[in-house]
């Protein structure tokens, strides 16, 4: 009798319990909440929409605007610096070792301020948006991958980095090349030599320079007179690379007519698109 | 007695004194990675491994496994290659920041950041060849991999390695690695390495620490 009592109640309890489970599992659940909101499809389509604009492209990206790239790029200029840093250094408080010359003023700010809107950048240069970046397909991790894209064949971008540091930033951050120069050594060890000043031997030596739409020719000969600071400071003294950039030789009066061997693989001209005057485009039309 | 002052003397002496010049640290052992850009299948357990690892948010990516695919039918081909920071015997994001948070370490190499410090002016983000230093919209600082720094002094390998299933990522003396004699599963028999692929920034410019076995199509040295 006991025995079957037990075995009664072992049958009921789990019966009970498989009651229970399948009534949970049948039962409304509380909806699942992701982490991460789920974009609308309406905002997806905007922003493929965005990514995939012209202007994103060759040829259009060629001729665009700054108000056109900063329409919707506005982080660009916008975006300053965090006063202090988490730990709580204070951004007016820092100087980097480059920042310690005569040219360089004012507060701390952002890689794109500092190139775009800070006095020196407008004093000395043009730059402009697509100076520097040239565009790609977005689905490329690196040029010439996607059949339907516009091949380039140059290093406009280089595995998902969009700028090729050595065709833009190493024109003003290459290291000075003083063997080039038949310098005795590097500038900083030897500009009392020269009176820390570039004119004592470039008045006469390669006389035709920075004549390109990126750079204000006028305002940096006029800076370069005052002292080789201006000069120096695209010119080794911010060197974050570890070689020069090969500038193009353009012939300047009085140029000897043999042409040294570091330079006869030189060009005799900058780039077509940065030259001051392209006959062949159209009015208006920004090469 | 003691001499008076000379202001202007001072402040010339003072501008003597303040340095402005850069001198890379030469260190003791350069540490660096070596990745096989065929045998890796793309599956990113590595990125996953270094985004857990440290905390990243949606955004930054400290590594980044980058599927470069082309040609045209029957010569078709796809690889990848497998990047994260490089730790450049002559880093260029180093110089840049103005806050002295990034350092290179003199015992092993590593271009080591101090976020904490940082104050989000991403000039490192923008001179780094390779797109290394990331940027956390949220912190609004700038991070970037320190070789799982943490990881190599308890003697152990990065999250990125340790997460590779294919052994297809490793790290090592970059010397040795260049020179194909670490003994390292990322190096097949007769495979040598190289400096760089299609595609990679000059390594010229800073000299990263990595070395690649390349696919046929991602050679930039003229072999096959």
């Amino acid at each position: 009798m006991k025995q079957a009592i037990s075995a009664v109640v072992l049958v009921a309890a789990v019966a009970i319990g498989f009651i229970v489970w399948i009534a949970g599992d049948i039962a409304p659940k509380a909806e699942f909440v992701p982490h991460v909101a789920a974009t609308q499809p309406a905002e997806e389509s905007d922003y493929l929409r965005a990514a995939y604009s012209p202007l994103h492209f060759r040829p259009a990206i060629e001729s665009a605007t700054d108000g056109q790239c900063l329409a919707c790029h506005r982080e660009v200029i916008e975006d300053k610096v965090r006063a202090a840093s988490p730990a709580g250094q204070k951004a007016e408080l820092m100087r980097a070792w480059y920042q310690q010359t005569s040219t360089y003023s004012g507060e701390q700010d952002t890689f794109h301020r500092r190139h775009l809107v800070t006095p020196l950048a407008k004093q000395l240069m043009s730059l402009q948006c697509n100076t520097c970046h040239q565009g790609h397909d977005p689905r490329e991790e690196a040029q010439g991958a996607s059949a339907t894209s516009i091949q380039q064949d140059d290093t406009a971008f280089t595995l998902r980095k969009q700028v090729n540091p050595e065709t833009t930033c190493l024109k003003c951050h290459g290291e000075f090349p003083w063997q080039l120069m038949g310098m005795p050594g590097p500038w900083e060890e030897h500009k009392v030599a020269f009176g820390n000043n570039c004119m004592t031997c470039h008045a006469a030596i390669r006389t035709k320079r920075h004549e390109v739409i990126y750079l204000i020719a006028e305002a940096i000969e006029r800076a370069g007179k005052d002292g080789a600071d201006a000069c120096y400071g695209c010119h080794g003294g911010r060197s974050w690379y570890r070689i020069s950039y090969p500038y193009a030789r353009t012939p300047w009066s009085g140029m000897p007519a043999e042409v040294p061997e570091w330079a006869k693989y030189r060009p005799t001209q900058s780039e077509t698109r940065f030259l001051k005057r392209a006959p062949s485009l159209p009015q208006g039309t920004r090469p | 007695m003691a001499k008076k002052l000379d202001r202007a003397e001072v402040k010339k002496a003072l501008e003597r004194k303040v340095v402005q010049t850069y001198r890379p640290v030469r260190p003791k052992t350069q540490l660096g990675f070596i990745h096989h850009n065929v045998d890796c299948i793309g599956c990113r357990a590595c990125e996953i491994a270094c985004k857990d690892k440290n905390g990243l948010p949606p955004g930054p990516r400290f590594r980044r496994v980058m599927y470069i695919e082309g040609g045209a039918f029957p010569d078709v081909y796809a690889y990848k290659v497998n990047m994260s920071c490089n730790h450049c015997a002559v880093p260029a994001c180093l110089p840049t920041c103005p806050s002295g948070a990034i350092w290179k370490r003199e015992d092993n190499g590593v271009v080591d950041i101090d976020s904490t410090l940082c104050i989000g002016c991403r000039r490192c983000e923008a001179a780094c060849p390779y797109g290394a230093p990331q940027w956390d919209p949220v912190e609004k600082t700038v991070k970037k991999c320190n070789m799982c720094i943490d990881e190599l002094e308890a003697g152990r390998k990065p999250y990125c390695v340790m997460a590779c299933m294919m052994r297809v990522l490793d790290i090592g003396p970059i010397d040795e690695l260049a020179a194909g004699t670490w003994k390292t599963t990322a190096l097949g028999p007769n495979e040598k390495p190289v400096r760089q692929v299609k595609n990679m920034a000059n390594p010229e410019l800073t000299s990263p620490s990595i070395v690649f076995i390349p696919h046929s199509k991602g050679r930039v040295d003229g072999k096959s």
